[in-house]
């Protein structure tokens, strides 16, 4: 009962519900422990109003003595000093004393209640053992008494009346009574809670709905409302109570928002005072007793009412183990408040605002340290963060504004300002006076000197850096770092600060952030040059220079930059060397000529277009490429390697990945798929399986790459180690002035030595810098090549004929060598193939281009073995072209001129003639051998001409007389007109050919034949062997007399003199005159000798008879199987040595068929018995042999060039035939030879009748 | 199917164009087909963008795939995959036993010399799709009995 | 209301990003890229805690005493932010999502335009219109 005294205190942590005692104080002093213990023991369930959810509370009372004055006024909101229930205490059991004493004093009791109201009240009566002994004398039974007080008071409500049984005994019963007496008092403060709360949150509400009416003030309404987020927390219902006070906030806000809109309340008045104090949150206490006071009497200022409201939720709250709303609460507060300043116009002292932030927010961090251990705080620095990374950008803020940053330290008005702001701040809080490292002490410390300023702006930063990095933030570490390092740079330490401003560029860069690139960069620029690190300035400065996202005067500045430092004379000689990726880009490269080939010594020109970044036109004293040379043997033949450039071909284009403004494009990254179509088919039959689409390039796709790939080498952060690499071969230019945008700088290309030139860097000297570009990719060359000359021979015509003036072209390819006057080739004259000399034949000449440069009459001087011809004057690489007539002899045969030398001493190549596979013309190579003055060789060049003609003869006899007939055939495309057809033997004068040719000229068109024929007259005897040329002139068709062009044609005929005439005579079967189809008749051959037996032909044998004979063999052969022979069909003869002697055979043939039939045919061979095999060399037949032997190996032979000609005319079939019986002991046959044997009856025909009646025949024979 | 018969016809002339003019060039093997994919990858990136425009954000790959399988299969080709099969390492199979553009071809192993091409812009969506989802990969298909097919998805870890 | 509204692309670079000409346009710059943070942070979320919506609004990204940053990613990874005046603090947050509904009906309208590249920089009339409603009209 300590506190019964004294008005009990607004709020204690353990405040509680207050219930009056009145009646027997004593009574009560014995049962109040117990009572107190063990009324909260039990939950009971709260139904509330307005459909809130129920809830188990534990009810706790505090109890005091019953008093007048704790009864609430009319008109007394307050619930904290409510009683809400009253309890009479008695134990009176004796009707006396209760009539006199006891119920005047509940009267009273009760009428005091009553006037006030108060309907909450019960009466418990205490009932012990021992009272009964205290006085016997009428005792009446308890109920009785409780029955009268029920009767006296509760009228028609008995539950205000209890009875509470010996209470000190522990008896079941005593437990029973003090369970109803506990669940009873329950009940009945849970009524009046839900009665009297009801009643207050009507009047509140109603309260609010005022607040439109003037007068209507909002802190007395924020008083009553906060009266029930006591109840609530009193009865430890934090939720409820927190949702009072954030009602409030919302309300409060909506008010200074509407205050913005226009409409003003006036009790806004007061909040919209100027901000006197500015000592931040105060969360260490549970209230804030002073700010309440003053927002009751309506003196707060805004800060005040925002930093009690935040501080009853801060403590709600954490009641609440919701430590991280809190943070985040606070950050929004903070700003919130600001901006709230801002808007109702709140004139605030510059700084203060900071101060007030920077404080709450190290309030707001210690509360929540306080509340949770260290491990949770890691955990959630993701909440807190925030509140550091605030606090340090106000410090930085009042750090500036005291001049605590600058290099040389505040000034006095700095000062002033700094005291001015400490003043607001106030005497430091009682709750902190102990505590160093608190907010208020903090502050003032930073405050005080520049070093304490940056101890622990530093320390914030850095622990802010850290966490965000902790939480992975990394982009709002960066920028805290930024921020540190525009400290740094105030303090004029570059240093640091550039390490930060490096690593912040990077990820802008790396993400592609134009602006935010070119800021930084600014920045760093300005380190650079403050740490006098002049390549890297400069670098940056070039950057810059570049940077479109600045005004072209920042532009013009820093490329200013530059070309001052590159006039500065070289006083310290070192030239600086910048990525020339951030002064100009190689756009493309193009060659002149486009093969990107020439020969050694010939002029290249490489021109190279820079796009220069710069905003001013930059002089450059030398742009130079160097070279990287190799001498390969490909380069020889520069042609083809030039045609191999891709697309048009000398022009190199090098992409840029656009600059530092360009954002990675996303589809520019890594390889681009290829697809393709798959058939699978079953190994054992070949049918499809499964069909499909695969990726042929899935590994390469599958490397990981990462998405955004830096853009563009300006944007790597430090300048990449370039460096030229001199005393290779360069191309250069001087003095260059290149104009922003872009320029075309030209080289020559040194192409002295043949090879491959590789262009590798490229350097750009202005004054003391030099630009470069370590590699230029894609690799660029060139070759260059040396040509040894050349000359050729070609036919104008296809094909070159033989025999007719043919046009063929000389070209000279004349390569590194120059012709010079005088110069002349000189051809060896070949009689197969003479040049013809003709009047004007002029030379072209035509430069590595083909055009034409120059023209020119050759003169042509011919001795009998050489034919010169002199060449104009010609530079190298030219080519030199003109054209001779020339004339291949169409060998006729015999001649066989031995292997003479040449002029050139070289063996003369015979022409040689063969048949050509795709041609029927027999082709002949001629081989021409030519001294060119640059070789010590003489060039050999084949031709091969055609001869257009196939010529065949023959003999055809008729008895004795002889004719010669010879067929030209045309076998070339050409129609020629033949003349002049004429044959002679060489031999034998006497004899005398006589033409029997009519025309003297014969078109003859191309695949025709022309036939001649000759009669051979003779005087005294024939000879055997005759030996003829055919000889024609020919020409072209319809071109005049002098164009005719002779062909000649030689042959050889043996044996020409007819031996023996044969004839065969047809008998008919005895009496018939014709002969009948299917009857024998008889075949009479007569072979007679007609000649004496030449010189040559021996007497093989001598006969029975002692005549000498030759034996002949004669066979009647039917091919048309018109005849069947009968009997033998052939048989051996022998024949006197006497001329006309004649042989009679006869032979039984038969017809098979009815009509004229032809003879069969009777061949006569002659026969060599075995004896005689070997000795018949002198035989005219032998020599044949011999020549047809000879004939065979002079074809193999390279020599024979006519041969194959002449054999046509002179081979027989047999000649091959007896090569195998050669030395074979046995008879042989022997053909004669076309002209031996004559005929007679050749070709005749019989009459043959159909036998009769044949068919009846047929009949009777089945 | 009214509504996408356009797409089926613009699609077979898409295909007889590409083929057509490469035969004229340098048909080089595989070049149609990638020629194709590549066209359909470009319209999967825009058809996502829009369809994805109203749907709650993707837990993960395979909430992805889901989506390509229902609501995109459905949007291009009124119907859904029948089947999805995944090794969880980043290779998934969409299996649809009647794929759309095959069905108009023939039933069974007819033709089937013929059906790559037929599967190459499909490929293409379904790379574009997943592409505009963030998910880089391959896309290839199979064919064993027209109209079936299978397209295999190759995620690619990035 | 919008002082400024960015676009970004899935590689978080800028695809689009405009300001109040009226303010300094490098502090956006520096706010938008830094916001990333948070938007990564909130992506990473998904999946990861359970019971999240998985709405493409991303809600307030984080506020500062001049600005409110707010966020959106699509499916596609893409990354709109719109930032507005701490001052006018009447903005509801369905305003916000309705603005970022358009700013997404419009994106995806370029998208579609056969003549834009994926992962070009947004170069869109009809784009910068819906844009500059946003930064005039009055909220």
């Amino acid at each position: 009962m300590e506190c019964q005294e004294e008005k009990p205190i607004i709020y204690t942590m353990e405040n509680k519900p207050i219930v009056t005692c009145a009646g027997d104080q004593g009574l009560f002093m014995s049962l109040y422990t117990s009572l107190a213990q063990q009324l909260p023991r039990e939950p009971m369930e709260w139904r509330r109003t307005y459909g809130r959810a129920p809830k188990m509370i534990h009810l706790e009372a505090n109890f005091v003595q019953f008093k007048e004055e704790l009864l609430p006024k009319e008109g007394n909101k307050a619930l904290l000093t409510f009683p809400f229930l009253h309890i009479y205490w008695t134990d009176c059991c004796d009707t006396e004393v209760y009539k006199t004493s006891v119920k005047e004093d509940m009267l009273r009791w009760q009428n005091s209640l009553r006037l006030h109201g108060s309907a909450d009240w019960v009466i418990i009566v205490v009932e012990t053992n021992d009272t009964k002994k205290k006085n016997k004398t009428n005792i009446l039974p308890r109920a009785s008494i409780v029955d009268k007080i029920r009767s006296d008071f509760c009228n028609k409500q008995n539950d205000r009346c209890v009875v509470l049984s010996d209470p000190l005994k522990d008896s079941t019963r005593s437990q029973e009574s003090w369970n109803s007496l506990l669940l009873k008092l329950r009940t009945l403060l849970l009524m009046s809670f839900t009665k009297n709360l009801g009643r207050f949150e009507d009047d509140m509400r109603t309260l609010r709905e005022k607040r439109t009416q003037p007068g209507w003030s909002f802190c007395e309404y924020f008083m009553v409302q906060e009266e029930l987020a006591f109840v609530f927390e009193m009865l430890q219902q934090f939720e409820d109570a927190l949702v009072q006070y954030d009602e409030l906030d919302a309300l409060f806000t909506q008010y200074v928002l509407n205050f913005g809109a226009g409409d003003t309340a006036n009790w806004l008045g007061s909040f919209c005072a100027p901000v006197r104090s500015w000592n931040g949150l105060l969360l260490r206490r549970p209230i804030d007793m002073e700010k309440r006071d003053g927002i009751q009497r309506g003196e707060a200022s805004l800060l005040d009412l925002r930093s009690y409201l935040f501080s009853r939720q801060c403590t709600l709250l954490i009641f609440l183990l919701r430590p991280w709303e809190v943070t985040q609460r606070a950050l929004e507060l903070l700003h919130n408040c600001v901006q709230e300043l801002r808007l109702l116009e709140v004139s605030v002292l510059e700084g203060s605002l900071d101060c007030w932030v920077f404080l709450s927010c190290l309030e707001v961090l210690h509360r929540i340290e306080g509340c949770c251990d260290q491990a949770q705080l890691a955990a959630n620095c993701s909440h807190t963060v925030g509140l550091w990374a605030y606090a340090t950008d106000k410090l930085k803020s009042l750090g500036e504004l005291c001049g605590l940053v600058s290099e040389k330290g505040p000034t006095s008005e700095d000062l002033n300002r700094t005291v001015d702001l400490l003043a607001g701040l106030g005497d430091e809080r009682p709750e902190t006076v102990h505590s160093l490292q608190s907010p208020y002490k903090k502050l003032k410390e930073a405050l005080s000197s520049v070093e304490a300023f940056e101890r622990h702006y530093l320390e914030l930063s850095h622990a802010a850096m850290e966490m965000y990095r902790a939480i992975g933030r990394l982009r709002s570490a960066r920028l805290v770092g930024k921020s540190l390092a525009e400290f740094y740079m105030r303090k004029g330490d570059p240093e640091r600060a550039e390490s930060f401003l490096q690593e912040a560029l990077k990820s802008y860069v790396s993400e592609g952030w134009s602006l935010p690139v070119t800021h930084t960069r600014k920045q760093i620029a300005e380190c650079q040059k403050l740490l006098s690190r002049t390549e890297d300035y400069l670098q940056t400065s070039a950057l810059l220079a570049g940077d479109l996202n600045l005004t072209s005067e920042e532009r013009k500045h820093f490329c200013q930059e530059i070309l001052t430092f590159a006039a500065k004379a070289g006083e310290d000689s070192h030239k600086v060397t910048l990525s020339m990726a951030v002064f100009a880009q190689l756009t493309r490269l193009q060659f002149h000529p486009a093969t990107a080939s020439v020969h050694s010594g010939a002029d290249l020109r490489v021109v190279l277009t820079l796009r220069c970044l710069m905003p001013l036109s930059v002089r450059i004293q030398q742009v130079a490429a160097s070279i990287h040379f190799d001498v390969d043997r490909g380069g020889t033949r520069g042609r083809s390697k030039g045609a191999q450039r891709p697309t048009n071909p000398g022009t190199v284009e090098f992409t840029h990945s656009s600059s530092s403004a360009g954002p990675p494009s996303s589809s520019s990254v890594g390889p681009s798929l290829e697809l393709d179509e798959i058939h699978d088919r079953s190994p054992s039959d070949n049918t499809l399986n499964s069909a499909g689409v695969v990726c042929k390039n899935t590994h390469l796709l599958l490397r990981r790459h990462d998405s955004n790939t830096p853009p563009d080498t300006p944007n790597c952060v430090s300048p990449p180690a370039v460096a030229m690499k001199e005393g290779a071969q360069m191309l250069k230019v001087q003095d260059v002035t290149l104009e922003p945008g872009n320029n075309n700088v030209i080289f020559t290309a040194p192409s002295e030595q043949p090879g491959t030139y590789t262009l590798r860097q490229l350097c750009a000297t202005v004054g003391q810098v030099q630009f470069v570009l370590p590699h230029i990719y894609p690799s660029v060359q060139y070759e260059v090549y040396s040509q040894e000359p050349q000359l050729t021979v070609e036919p104008l015509s296809e094909p070159l004929l033989a025999g007719l003036p043919q046009k063929v072209k000389f070209t000279l390819l004349t390569g590194h060598y120059t012709v010079k006057k005088g110069v002349a080739l000189q051809l060896s004259n070949t009689d197969t193939m003479p040049i013809l000399p003709s009047t004007s034949c002029t030379a072209h000449i035509r430069d590595p281009a083909a055009e034409l440069v120059g023209e020119s009459v050759l003169s042509i001087q011919s001795s009998e073995k050489v034919t010169s011809i002199s060449l104009p004057p010609t530079p190298p690489y030219h080519t030199l072209e003109f054209q001779l007539e020339v004339l291949c002899i169409i060998p006729s045969g015999s001649d066989r001129p031995a292997n003479e030398r040449l002029t050139n001493g070289e063996v003369r190549h015979r022409p040689r003639s063969y048949s050509h596979p795709d041609t029927p013309m027999t082709a002949i190579d001629q081989r021409m051998s030519i001294d060119c003055p640059w070789s010590i060789y003489s060039t050999l060049l084949a031709l091969t001409f055609y001869i257009p003609f196939k010529t065949k003869h023959s003999l055809l006899s008729a008895g004795n007389r002889k004719y010669i007939q010879v067929c030209v055939q045309n076998v070339s495309d050409v129609n020629f007109m033949l003349a002049e057809v004429k044959l002679t033997e060489k031999q034998h004068p006497s004899l005398e050919l006589l033409s029997l040719n009519t025309k003297t000229q014969q078109p003859l068109c191309s695949k025709h034949s022309v036939f001649c024929l000759w009669e051979v007259r003779w005087k005294d005897d024939l000879p055997s062997c005759l030996q003829c040329v055919f000889s024609a002139t020919f020409s072209p068709l319809n071109q005049d007399i002098s164009a005719f062009k002779p062909f000649h044609y030689q042959f050889n005929l043996e044996r020409v003199t007819t031996l023996y005439s044969v004839r065969a005579e047809i008998l008919p079967p005895a009496g018939e005159q014709h002969c009948r189809s299917g009857f024998l008749c008889g075949l009479e051959v007569s072979v007679t000798r007609l000649s004496e037996p030449a010189e040559g032909e021996l007497a093989e044998e001598t006969d029975t008879d002692g005549l000498k004979t030759t034996k002949l063999m004669y066979e009647v052969a039917d091919s048309s199987s018109n005849w069947a022979v009968c009997g033998k069909s052939s048989g051996i003869v022998s024949m006197p040595l006497r001329a006309n002697a004649t042989h009679k055979v006869q032979i039984e043939v038969m017809p098979l068929f009815a009509g004229h039939l032809p003879f069969p045919k009777i061949k006569v061979l002659k026969y060599l018995p075995h004896t005689a095999a070997v000795a018949i060399q002198p035989d005219p037949d032998s020599c044949v042999e011999n020549d047809s032997l000879s004939l065979l190996d002079k074809t193999l032979d390279d020599q024979a060039d006519t041969a194959s000609i002449r054999s046509r005319g002179s081979v027989h079939s047999v000649g091959s035939g007896d090569q195998q019986q050669k030395g074979v002991a046995m008879p042989r046959l022997e053909a004669f030879s076309p002209g031996q044997v004559f005929n007679n009856s050749h070709a005749r025909q019989v009459l043959v009748l159909p036998a009769t009646d044949d068919h009846i025949v047929e009949v009777n024979a089945t | 199917m009214a509504d996408e018969a356009p797409f089926q016809l613009l699609h077979y002339e898409l295909l007889q164009y590409i083929y057509k003019a490469a035969d004229g060039g340098d048909a080089e093997q595989g070049r149609n087909v990638t020629k194709l994919e590549s066209m359909g990858f470009r319209v999967g990136q825009g058809l996502l963008e829009r369809l994805t425009k109203d749907t709650a954000r993707f837990k993960d790959e395979l909430d992805v795939m889901k989506f390509i399988c229902k609501d995109f299969w459905t949007c291009v080709f009124k119907k859904q995959i029948d089947n999805l099969r995944t090794n969880h390492q980043g290779i998934y199979v969409l299996q649809d036993n009647a794929f759309r553009l095959l069905a108009q071809l023939s039933a069974g192993k007819q033709y089937l010399e013929l059906s790559p091409k037929y599967l190459a812009f499909t490929c293409g969506l379904v790379r574009g799709a997943l592409c505009g989802l963030g998910v880089k990969s391959i896309v290839t298909a199979e064919v064993s009995v027209m109209p079936a097919c299978k397209f295999q998805v190759m995620i690619q870890k990035m | 209301m919008a002082v400024c509204i960015a676009v970004i692309a899935k590689e978080n670079y800028p695809l689009y990003i405009r300001s109040v000409p009226t303010q300094n346009e490098l502090k956006f710059h520096y706010t938008v890229h830094t916001s990333l943070d948070v938007v990564e942070e909130k992506i990473s979320a998904v999946g990861k805690s359970l019971g999240d919506q998985r709405e493409l609004y991303l809600g307030l990204l984080y506020p500062t005493e001049d600005y409110k940053v707010y966020g959106y990613v699509t499916n596609s990874k893409v990354k709109f932010v719109i930032v507005v005046d701490s001052s006018n603090t009447s903005l509801r947050d369905n305003e916000i999502r309705s603005m970022f509904r358009k700013l997404h009906n419009s994106f995806t309208d370029v998208m579609c335009n056969p003549f834009h590249n994926p992962g070009d920089p947004i170069q869109s009339k009809a784009f910068d219109g819906i844009v500059s409603g946003m930064m005039t009209q009055t909220g």
